[in-house]
């Protein structure tokens, strides 16, 4: 078994010059290496940590924002073997068709393709994430056995469900960079480089291709990569800042020719308290405020609230996810509340126990919310990057249309009832959270000036440059993100397949 | 403390609990007539729907004036425990103070909290 390269140790002036190489060892770049392993093709993984966190590297990653209160920079993602998979949460569900659709309601919206596009490499990313079998909105048969579900009446809302990465031995979850460090240095065509930051992609003068890489370590070292194709997969922030602050050729950045790189970002927000669920009976299965095993080697489910599409059309709302959280007590207008409803509905209210929701909304995407360059520089001497945040009043209250629709089909049901905890701007921020979702800075477009990749991830004009991850996301679902980017990144790799051969 | 003031103190609390019992449960002794007693004894026990009612009153315009909900409450099929069930069905929901509820309850709470 092989081991791994250390570029640390890397004489000055060294040149190499595999076929492909990948720039981020975090789930995109790893999953991407294997699905090629076999290809015959040299693949060079370029990760800028180790196999574990060191404060120096992260520190890399430090940066400002303005606008809305958001995680500091360095905090929302890890820079070592594994990138963010080393703290994420394992939640996955699979982006829904209507997420891929241009839809009239929300700006900027529509996916080059469908869902069906990514269809054919859903079960690989599952693998790779070890969620067990593919079951999403079809596991209720399978938690049947913990209880029934919330019977909802016939409307907007229906019950789905996560699943959960879990590593062998029932560990939640997978950590790429500990998972497949062995995969890695089994494989032949891949050498996996730690400690190799990319501080630079240069163009050729006409900017129609990469035609090598700066790297460099914090050791000092410096050295070169010439590959025949390039892979980008650092994740939705420093995609967009290698692509801005190599501006050598293309003055205003890799891609950028409009003005695009690092516009659009978005995160899933995941604001606490945001309803409070009444169930009459008393009686909630356990999976709806827990991630739970159906069995000891079985996949690991929690079921949410999630619109239909017909609902989402409708209303014009987009996507959300709410989940039910802890329980809590009513106040006494809550208690008179569901008195006085469960007595007009005929039903004994006398056990009913009340809950918090929760919930993971998708955002608008806002070319005004974006990472920009600022002119303090990193240890390496690349200009960090500053964020502006914001989110607008109009996606709480889209997502409380959402909420209220679950109220009346639970009405309807005659089995609960639901609160909305949310109304003004500040009550929202101050139960603010977010995903760590880095999405959308390098969106995909079949049109140049709509996008920074084209449907192949290819960026526009730049024959052997791709970027892999969420920030090629042009809009967002609810989902998190990161099977649905392993997906995205197998479909890259087909495509790689085809091209570099 | 002398036997006179240990009945006396116990005497005051049994009087206490029993004035807080009556209000409680005043619907079991029947309530004060109201020009709206036959929408308003369709609720079995006025005391949350009252409370709930305080701030159903301003939820939906009309809701504050007890005619105006007497002449929509009294149309044939507007009964409590006819209507209420079938208002989230078929879309009548109103939110009040956050919570989402059935029209119906709405508007008889908000009754209700004008004659408690």
């Amino acid at each position: 078994m092989a081991t791994f390269l250390d570029a640390r140790t890397l004489p000055a002036g060294t040149t190499l010059s595999p076929d492909l190489a990948i720039i981020g060892g975090g789930p995109a770049g790893i999953s991407l290496a294997l699905a090629l392993a076999q290809s015959g093709f040299s693949i060079l993984l370029l990760e800028s940590g180790g196999l574990h966190f060191e404060r120096k590297i992260q520190d890399l990653y430090d940066g400002e924002r303005t606008g809305v209160a958001y995680v500091p920079l360095d905090g929302g993602r890890l820079r070592f073997l594994g990138g963010s998979t080393n703290h994420w949460g394992g939640y996955c569900r699979p982006l829904d068709a209507i997420d891929f659709e241009k839809r009239g309601w929300v700006p900027h919206s529509g996916w080059p393709f469908g869902q069906d596009a990514l269809a054919p490499y859903y079960p690989r990313a599952q693998s790779l994430v070890e969620a067990g079998p593919w079951l999403y909105d079809k596991a209720a048969p399978v938690a049947a056995a913990q209880g029934a579900p919330l019977p909802l009446a016939e409307g907007g809302l229906y019950t789905s469900w996560f699943q959960f990465s879990k590593t062998r031995g029932g560990v939640l979850p997978t950590y790429f960079g500990h998972r497949y460090e062995n995969d890695l240095k089994r494989a032949a065509h891949v050498t996996p480089c730690l400690h190799a930051s990319v501080t630079g992609i240069r163009l050729s003068h006409d900017a129609r291709h990469v035609d090598h890489l700066d790297v460099a370590t914090l050791a000092g070292n410096r050295f070169t990569v010439k590959p025949r194709f390039v892979v980008l997969a650092c994740g939705g922030m420093e995609n967009a800042r290698l692509l801005l602050v190599s501006n050598d050729v293309m003055t205003t950045g890799i891609g950028n020719a409009n003005d695009l790189v690092g516009r659009f970002f978005a995160d899933n927000p995941i604001p606490r308290d945001v309803g409070t669920l009444v169930v009459f009976s008393g009686q909630l299965a356990p999976y709806y405020g827990n991630s739970m095993a159906m069995d000891a080697n079985g996949p690991v489910l929690r079921a949410v609230f999630s619109p239909r599409a017909d609902f989402a059309r409708a209303r014009r709302v987009v996507g959300s996810l709410t989940t039910v959280e802890n329980p809590v007590k009513l106040d006494p207008l809550g208690v008179a509340a569901v008195e006085a409803t469960a007595e007009a509905l005929g039903v004994d209210a006398s056990n009913a126990r009340a809950w918090s929701l929760g919930c993971g909304m998708e955002m608008l995407p806002d070319p005004d919310r974006r990472l920009t360059l600022t002119d303090e520089r990193d240890a390496l001497g690349l200009p960090r990057l500053k964020l502006a945040m914001s989110i607008p009043d109009s996606d709480f209250t889209n997502y409380n249309l959402t909420l209220a629709e679950l109220g009346r089909q639970l009405l309807a049901a005659r089995v609960g009832m639901v609160r909305i905890n949310h109304h003004a701007r500040d009550q929202w921020l101050a139960a603010m959270d977010w995903g760590n979702h880095h999405l959308g800075t390098t969106r995909m477009s079949e049109d140049p000036k709509q996008g920074v990749v084209d449907a192949n991830s290819q960026v526009h004009g730049v024959a052997n440059l791709y970027v892999a991850g969420s920030s090629v996301f042009p809009t967002y679902g609810s989902s998190n993100p990161t099977l649905n980017l392993l997906a995205l990144t197998l479909r890259l790799g087909d495509r790689l397949r085809e091209v570099m051969a | 403390m002398n036997r006179r003031a240990i009945l006396g103190g116990g005497a005051a609390a049994v009087a206490a609990l029993a004035a807080g019992a009556a209000w409680r449960f005043t619907h079991l002794f029947g309530y004060r007539p109201t020009p709206y007693d036959d929408l308003l004894n369709q609720i079995v026990d006025r005391v949350p729907a009252a409370a709930l009612g305080k701030v159903a009153r301003t939820a939906k315009p009309g809701f504050d004036d007890p005619r105006a909900l007497a002449s929509v409450l009294r149309q044939p099929g507007f009964t409590l425990a006819g209507r209420a069930p079938r208002d989230a069905a078929e879309g009548r929901v109103v939110e009040v103070s956050g919570w989402i509820l059935p029209e119906t309850v709405a508007a008889y709470a908000a009754l209700a909290a004008r004659y408690s």
